[in-house]
């Protein structure tokens, strides 16, 4: 006997091989592919009375209760109709199909390879002694978590169910919600041993057919053994892997999605992720949330400039006290200069390392107060609190005004709504407060100008990141920095280059509507 | 998705380009050039200046209209000949890595006296010259990009200073509004002239925009508004300090932020903070010189990619920028090559334009 590669290799050594219709030949090749797995179960049985056939599938993938009422008693025990009547081998999958079987998403196979793959996917499979098809029911039933709202995506208002892990489950989220012919969704098999479904999902006549190619393009060589997350996914098909800024979004909220295939986006799902991907991606989709929408536009207007305010402090703020006290302590007013002096006055280092410590320790407890478990994560709080704020003051560790600006640091990057773009930005303060201590505002500058230049560079599937900041676009500013009114933003990002431009119209009847009104008909 | 790099460049970038080129630190001591040539009348010089900028500027984009897919390096070649046109050519782009070094050594002497004073001038300067240099590798269309996003950050601090300081303006100091010696007014018309030759980019940008016709257009937006805002610099310097104090003064704009203080005391002192802003001008200033440079090269040597230059440019403009001794050697080469440039920039295009129309030469009108 030949040895064995790999399961993926022994699997290959069948494929496109018909099936023989001996069920001798075809349990030697299980028992020769599934050697050992006693999760298989072999059900053997008569097709009305008269047939040998044997049942396969992974008992615990199925729904035992459907497969003994749907699939063995309608076999073995002859329907009325059937009564008397007798079958040649080859008829048999058609009467099964059918007259007999009691199910809904049957299918028959041929293949050798198939059939195994149906099994492993979770279905019943049963073949006939003499018959060289098999037929494959879909009776995969896991356990799956109920739909809950979203854990890192809460919104006051708006709908409150997330994606669980179930494709099946999270399509059908999308679906009710886009209940439109236009809704595509084309399935993908990735993973040379998990082979996890990816699905593929798109607004015909919106989305960019190019962007659409490019994806393609982009999952075609992806030969991983397994993904288990969309996340594995996004780091195959992201522009530049070298740059900390996130070019795929991920989302759990099924509205988002819905929102953004609308908007002429693709979205991307995978078996097993609670996270939908979605691309192309710019950069003002982190620092937006479902309430920006749902909510009045005035009041998230502001509230999405005090986001973005705390973008920009997660970013500089430390920096720019770093220079300022080190290098220009004339630009503050005289008295908070002094109350600022007075207050480093017992601490031995330099601004710049002071605030580099405060800051790795602030990043070593939120790291820790993520990983332990809750009942111990608030316990750690208070205790990372005391010691960070009080005692690190008393001992003469840091000043006072060091560590307001650390809390205020650390605040500012839990108001971006995404996580990853927070990420990057955490990430890029500690350069930023090396050159501050190195150049002062000469050095934040610089900085900053090499971060600029990297966002204006950074595209994700031919889309500028900066979009519709740069290059700018007059439909698109009205939802940058502010939220227009729904009533004004007519049009769908041009940008993302939609098939169909048009998103909001005003219905040109309402006018003559209102003159009906007007005008008291005759009576 | 390759050929979306191609022409992509609007009438607003390509004004975006021009005003920010030609924003930089030939900012600091304008005020000084313009007292010099002509003491209460530098508003008036920097009016002229402006006007000589823009003949200058219009020269080259009706060049650029004329031969709607080519720079000046490639119709140089077709307008004189290969011969005469390489050499053009050449002397463009030795102009301009000296331009490029000139103003790196500027703006590292200006951070040195009044910001890191304990920073040798080499680091400051090799600091914004590997920035360029970097940022210089990009296409033409995130080329176009980067100088949209920082345009609106020179407008701002300009007109901010110009505004704070407008508390401490005296109109006397601006008075008489008229020349008194023109012939000192001439030499410094053109040397505040020639703080706009960075506008010289537009011979590389005009091949890339999406509507060439509307060169013109951006030219004179760029001009005007960037020729405005010298404005606003020299008047409100010169209504602040008068001119015999200017002449006192090495870099008289960054004086006046020194004067400006916002409301509420938020920042006591403006000067460092303007610098810092200041830095994306000189940026942008520099990376546009250092482009310029490295596709010319690319087009008279016929290659493909100009990333190759871009380093080996570097070392190169930087012993350049060492060459001056001090501040005071520096301005004066400033001056001088400033209006040596004037021939390069304006006289150059404007030849090739007369030979041009004489020959009847045109370039394809398919764009």
């Amino acid at each position: 006997m030949k040895r064995k590669e790999s399961p993926s290799n022994s699997l290959k050594a069948y494929e496109g091989q018909p099936l023989s219709g001996s069920l001798e030949s075809f349990d030697h090749i299980t028992k020769e592919l599934f050697d050992g797995t006693e999760d298989l179960s072999i059900r053997r049985f008569h097709v009305f009375g008269q047939h040998k056939a044997a049942m396969y599938s992974f008992s615990h993938m199925v729904q035992q209760s459907s497969v003994n009422e749907d699939i063995i008693k309608p076999l073995m025990h002859i329907p009325h109709h059937l009564q008397g009547r007798s079958f040649a081998p080859d008829e048999l999958p058609d009467v099964i199909l059918y007259e007999a079987l009691y199910h809904g998403d049957v299918a028959r196979e041929q293949k050798v390879d198939n059939v195994i793959k149906a099994i492993l996917a979770g279905s019943t499979v049963i073949l006939i002694e003499g018959v060289g098809e098999a037929i494959v029911i879909s009776t995969r039933s896991i356990e799956k978590r109920g739909i809950e709202q979203p854990a890192t995506e809460q919104v006051i208002r708006g709908p409150r169910e997330g994606f669980i892990e179930t494709l099946n489950t999270n399509l059908a989220l999308i679906r009710y919600r886009l209940q439109s012919t236009d809704l595509r969704i084309k399935m993908r098999e990735i993973g040379r041993r998990t082979k996890s479904k990816v699905a593929i999902c798109y607004m015909d006549g919106i989305a960019d057919p190019e962007i659409l190619k490019e994806l393609d393009r982009r999952m075609e060589p992806i030969d991983i053994d397994g993904v288990l997350d969309s996340g594995y996914l996004e780091q195959f098909i992201e522009d530049n892997k070298w740059s900390p800024f996130p070019q795929v979004q991920y989302t759990e909220r099924p509205d988002k999605i819905v929102a953004n295939l609308m908007e002429g986006r693709i979205a991307i799902l995978v078996d097993g992720s609670p996270l939908a991907l979605v691309v192309p991606t710019v950069f003002n989709q982190f620092y937006q949330t479902v309430e920006d929408y749902t909510e009045r536009f005035m009041l998230m207007s502001a509230i999405r400039m005090a986001r973005l305010v705390a973008l920009m402090f997660s970013l500089v703020f430390p920096s720019l006290y770093v220079a300022i006290i080190s290098f220009n302590p004339e630009l503050i007013p005289t008295e908070f200069a002094v109350a600022v002096a007075g207050g480093r006055a017992g601490v031995p280092f330099p601004a710049v390392v002071e605030v580099l410590i405060m800051e790795v320790s602030m990043e070593v407890l939120r790291e820790a107060t993520i990983r332990l478990p809750q009942q111990v994560g608030g316990a750690l709080s208070i205790v990372g609190v005391l010691v960070v704020g009080q005692a690190a003051v008393s001992a003469g560790f840091a000043s006072p005004i060091t560590v307001v600006i650390i809390a205020l640091t650390t605040i500012g990057s839990f108001a971006t709504p995404a996580y990853n773009a927070a990420l990057a930005l955490r990430l890029l303060r500690f350069p930023l407060i090396i050159m501050a201590g190195m150049f002062g505002l000469y050095g934040i500058m610089i900085g900053l100008i090499i971060i600029a230049n990297h966002l204006l560079a950074l595209k994700s599937f031919g889309v500028p990141y900066l979009s519709p900041l740069v290059p700018g676009n007059f439909q698109g500013m009205k939802d940058l920095l502010i939220r227009g009114p729904l009533g004004s933003l007519t049009k769908r990002p041009v940008f993302l280059n939609p098939q169909d431009s048009v998103k909001f119209r005003r219905k040109e009847n309402d006018d003559a509507a209102g003159k009906q009104q007007d005008n008291p008909s005759p009576s | 998705m390759e050929n979306t790099d191609s022409r992509q460049i609007t009438l607003i970038q390509a004004s975006a380009i021009l005003i920010s080129t030609i924003i930089g630190v030939g900012v600091l001591p304008l005020p000084l050039f313009a007292v010099r040539a002509a003491d209460s009348a530098a508003p008036l010089v920097t009016i002229f200046a402006i006007g000589v900028a823009f003949l200058g500027i219009a020269l080259l984009t009706w060049l650029g209209m004329r031969f709607p897919n080519q720079s000046i390096f490639q119709y140089g070649n077709d307008i004189i000949g290969k011969w005469l046109g390489t050499i053009g050519s050449i002397v463009v782009i030795v102009f301009f890595a000296v331009l490029t070094s000139l103003t790196a050594r500027e703006f590292g002497e200006v951070v040195v006296t009044s910001v890191l004073k304990s920073t040798p001038v080499e680091v400051t300067v090799i600091v914004m010259l590997t920035l360029a240099a970097i940022s210089a590798r990009r296409s033409i269309t995130t080329f176009a990009y980067f100088h949209t996003f920082y345009f609106p950050l020179l407008l701002v601090p300009c007109v901010l200073i110009a505004i704070l300081s407008l508390g401490n303006a005296e109109v006397i100091n601006l008075q008489p509004i008229l020349l008194t010696s023109p012939n000192n007014a001439f030499m410094g018309t053109f040397t505040i002239a020639a703080l706009f030759q960075g506008s010289f980019i537009m011979t590389v940008v005009i091949p890339a925009m999406r509507k060439p016709k509307k060169a013109m257009k951006a030219s004179l937006f760029g001009i005007l508004v960037s020729g405005g805002l010298y404005l606003i610099i020299v008047v409100a310097s010169v209504s602040v300090f008068g001119a015999e104090e200017i002449k006192k003064l090495l870099w008289p704009t960054l004086e006046l932020a020194k004067g400006a203080s916002l409301p509420a005391n938020v920042l006591e002192r403006l000067d460092a903070a303007f610098l810092a802003v200041w830095v994306t001008a000189v940026f942008t200033t520099l990376l546009s010189s250092y482009f310029l440079t490295s596709v010319a090269l690319k087009q008279v040597l016929h290659l493909k990619e100009h990333q190759v230059f871009t380093f080996i440019l570097l070392p190169i403009v930087f012993f350049m920028a060492m060459l001056p001794q001090n501040v005071t050697h520096l301005y004066v080469i400033i001056e001088d090559i400033g209006r040596v440039g004037l021939y390069i920039t304006m006289a150059y295009p404007g030849l090739l334009l007369l030979i041009a129309m004489l020959r009847k030469k045109r370039g394809e009108r398919n764009a």
